[in-house]
């Protein structure tokens, strides 16, 4: 996959996880930040820091991306989601209006 | 997620972060202004969005989303009016430029901010009322830029100068006034409006009403038509490359207004290239330009057709009141169909084929026809001249065409029972003289005629056919049966005309030689042998005969005369030299038919078979007539033209017309009966205008007839008046 399809996205902690574009756009805020017309520091380094979301949420994240590219428009599937993590889950999901 | 969304999950924030300190609401704030300036310096590569969305996001969590709508709006409006100072201190004509670059900055400073701003405008400005961020920017831009006092004006007036340059002309920056157009749309139709569009409006409105002013004084209509469709062009294309294409028809409008409507009258009556004068000059182009371009203003086209129809009206009205056209009928009928063809090509190729024309056209046409109570003969002599010779050579198709033309014409007859009247005498003429060149297109007429007024109309025409048929088998069957053999006596063909179906007018028999008598009482007695119960009479003033001649030095000519002719010459066979009493002494024919037959007996060069002294150009009753001994012919066979289907003379015409007004006697009668059978009781005015209704296929009945024939049948006891209302009229059965 070309370097300028995907992006890199980091966790609090420093992991980093590279995905599609497209995937990482299902996410409202990251769709902004691609593609706001200025020239955003995002934009040119194609990797997004969120010091506010730790390693397992936004692996969890990254999970749904590719779920809801998939299946969001009709197929009835679950997306399995861990009763510890869903407060944490809902507040990055507001946070990134996904 | 979006699943647990959807049963209206409530988000709780981070609310483990709520040890702030009280700074940090200005601090985050100050994060952000900077970024904000920053990105108006075009210096934004530096930011990272993210931080500034999550600041951004924390304010709003921390209920400090009033200081940053607030703190946004400061900061936006101070930077709109550093823009405003830059475009106000902009040049001449870089004005447009500056103010379209800042526009553009403005754009995307403002789709940056909107990004990182994102979460308010999703949350915070929704459940507080306010304007979303784009929008607020737009607003901003228009207060602080548009309507500020400096750049309002000079970006109007600039505008319009532009405007006014590219009319007069000169080639402006459309790419540029079109980013200015669209903006001012961008910042909502009433800005567009307001400040562009209303005064574009009235400064054009003045501009072409200067300009056509100018045109109608110094071009002729077909130019300042011209002109005008290409403004009018112009125009459109402008707003199709830089305005709203919502201005299209307002702008056309005005255009119309000022340089069309208002000059319409002026322009289709303008000396020497109005309307009429296109009409004479089949000016196909500048028509159809008027049509398309009157179209568009209110009573455009009334305007036309009515100029239209008048000039129909005066021109026919000359051409079937002029004295010197009546002397050819033939000419006169083809110079209607000319008239009416010449104006068919016109509405069909100019004006778009328009149904109003076409009936303005037919309701002139039967204006003026029916001016001339001569033109049903006319018509049917028309007819008459192309069945006789004028077909000769040319096509099936051709001979339709010409009919149909002429059944157009025949349409357009108010009086339509003199025309049958006069085809009936014209089409005996031909039948019984044998001059009918094409059976099928007699036919033709006939069936025309028919699908065009009835069975009832043609009846009598088809009797004639008819009778010519029988007439023929019934001379096969003469010479075949013993009365038949009539030796060397002159071979006799005998039409047998049906009474009522011909126009026979009963006129005396002329003495016919006694070499014909004899052979006509043979047939007689043959034809009343087999048809018993009948009566003959004999039409001498119908017939013809060809007769063998020899003359002073031995030529031999064989002449082709009409019975009366024929009558005459043969008295020369025992004479020289005869008084014209003598002649008609002998001959008994009428006067006047025998001044005619003399006439061309006599008169006519190289056909003088008689030779009349003493010599002047009329027949007089004490002229003497001699055998031509040196008449001389490079033909064998000598037709001697009667004076035929020529249009009739004032007595002649006189007398048609009142056996015309007699045979609609009973016709209105009848249809007087009709009415009354069916309605019972009816008052006068109801009557005339039903009969008129009934009849106006045939002729238009005078009110004072339909009166007339009222009180014949009250006489007659078909009627009585209503004893109370005296108005009234019963129907008796």
């Amino acid at each position: 996959m070309k370097k300028e399809d995907t992006v890199k996205l980091i966790s609090a902690e420093g992991f980093e996880f590279v995905v599609d574009k497209k995937a990482a756009m299902v996410s409202q805020t990251i769709r902004n930040m691609l593609t706001s017309p200025g020239g955003f520091a995002e934009t040119q380094l194609g990797e997004v820091t969120f010091p506010e979301i730790s390693t397992p949420i936004l692996e969890k994240i990254c999970q749904y991306f590719y779920w809801s590219l998939q299946y969001a428009s009709g197929k009835e599937t679950e997306f399995h989601i861990e009763p510890e993590i869903t407060l944490e889950l809902m507040m990055a999901a507001n946070y990134l209006h996904t | 997620m979006s699943s647990q969304k959807k049963r209206n999950f409530k988000i709780e924030a981070f609310k483990h972060r709520v040890e702030l300190d009280p700074k940090y609401a200005e601090r985050t704030w100050k994060v952000l202004e900077h970024a904000i300036h920053e990105i108006y310096n075009h210096n934004a590569s530096g930011l990272s969005f993210e931080e500034l969305y999550r600041s951004a996001y924390n304010m709003v969590l921390h209920k400090y989303g009033e200081k940053l709508y607030s703190g946004l709006v400061t900061t936006m409006t101070w930077h709109l009016k550093q823009i405003a100072e830059s475009i106000e201190a902009a040049q001449g004509g870089l004005f447009l430029e500056e103010l379209n670059r800042k526009w553009v900055d403005h754009n995307k400073a403002l789709q940056m901010i909107r990004d990182i701003l994102m979460y308010m405008d999703r949350t915070y400005i929704p459940s507080c009322h306010k304007t979303p961020v784009h929008e607020l920017g737009l607003n901003l831009w228009r207060d602080h830029i548009i309507h500020s006092g400096k750049i309002q004006t000079r970006l109007l007036d600039t505008l319009l100068e532009l405007i006014h340059r590219e009319r007069t002309g000169e080639i402006i920056n459309r790419g540029l006034m079109r980013n200015i157009t669209k903006m001012l749309m961008d910042l909502g139709p009433s800005v567009y409006q307001e400040d562009f569009e209303k005064p574009f409006l009235e400064v054009s409105a003045g501009f072409y009403s200067g300009e056509s002013q100018q045109f109608i004084e110094c071009c002729d209509c077909g130019d300042y038509l011209k002109k005008a469709e290409r403004r009018l062009n112009e125009e459109m294309e402008r707003v199709s490359q830089y305005l709203d294409a919502r201005s299209e028809a307002k702008i056309t409008s005005v255009v119309e207004k000022e340089m069309i409507a208002n000059h319409m009258q002026r322009l289709v009556h303008m000396e020497n290239s109005g309307l009429v004068n296109m009409l004479l000059d089949d000016k196909y182009e500048d028509l159809s330009r008027m049509y398309n371009l009157f179209r568009r203003v209110p009573d455009g086209l009334s305007t036309i057709r009515d100029v239209m129809t008048s000039h129909l009206r005066e021109t026919g009205k000359q051409l079937v009141t002029d004295p010197e056209r009546l002397k050819d009928p033939v000419d006169f009928v083809q110079r209607l169909l000319n008239e009416k063809d010449k104006h068919d090509k016109i509405i069909s190729i100019a004006f778009n084929n328009d149904k109003t024309f076409q009936n303005a056209l037919n309701s002139s046409f039967e204006f003026f026809i029916n001016l001339n109570n001569r033109s049903p003969e006319f018509i049917s002599l028309y007819v008459d001249d192309k069945l006789r010779k004028g077909l000769n050579g040319a096509t099936e198709e051709d001979v339709e065409v010409v009919l149909d033309k002429v059944m157009m014409l025949f349409r357009y007859l108010q009086e339509k029972d003199v025309f049958e009247k006069y085809y009936k005498q014209h089409l005996a003429k031909r039948l019984l003289n044998g001059k009918t060149v094409s059976d099928d297109a007699e036919r033709s007429m006939l069936v025309k005629l028919k699908t065009e007024c009835g069975y009832q109309f043609t009846s009598k025409l088809e009797g004639m056919f008819t009778d010519m048929k029988t007439s023929q088998d019934t001379m096969q069957d003469f010479y075949a049966s013993p009365f038949g053999d009539i030796g060397d006596g002159p071979t006799l063909t005998v039409q047998i005309l049906t009474t009522g179906s011909w126009p026979t007018q009963p006129s005396p028999a002329c003495n016919l030689p006694p070499e014909i008598v004899n052979v006509c009482e043979k047939f007689k007695s043959y034809y009343l042998g087999t048809h018993t119960g009948r009566r003959l009479t004999w039409q001498t003033n119908m017939g013809y005969a060809d007769i063998k001649a020899t003359f002073g030095k031995g030529q031999k000519h064989e002449l082709n005369v009409s019975t009366y002719q024929m009558c005459v010459l043969m008295l020369f066979n025992s004479a020289d030299g005869l008084t014209y009493k003598e002649i008609e002494q002998a001959t008994e024919i009428p006067a006047s038919d025998l001044k005619r037959c003399l006439q061309s007996l006599a008169l006519v060069k190289g056909k003088n078979v008689l030779r009349k002294e003493p010599m002047s150009k009329d027949i007089s009753e004490d002229d003497t007539f001699y055998f031509n001994d040196k008449f001389s012919s490079k033909f064998v066979k000598v037709k001697i033209g009667t004076v035929v289907a020529q249009k009739e003379s004032e007595p002649e015409k006189q007398e048609t017309r009142q056996r015309v007004e007699e045979d609609r006697k009973p016709q209105i009668e009848a249809a007087i009966v009709r009415i009354m059978k069916s309605r019972r009781v009816l008052d006068h005015n109801s009557i005339v205008t039903e009969v008129t209704k009934q009849l106006q296929s045939r002729f238009l009945p005078n009110p004072v007839v339909i009166k007339k024939r009222i009180e014949s049948l009250i006489e007659r006891e078909f009627l009585e008046r209503d004893k109370a209302d005296r108005k009234l009229y019963r129907y008796l059965a």
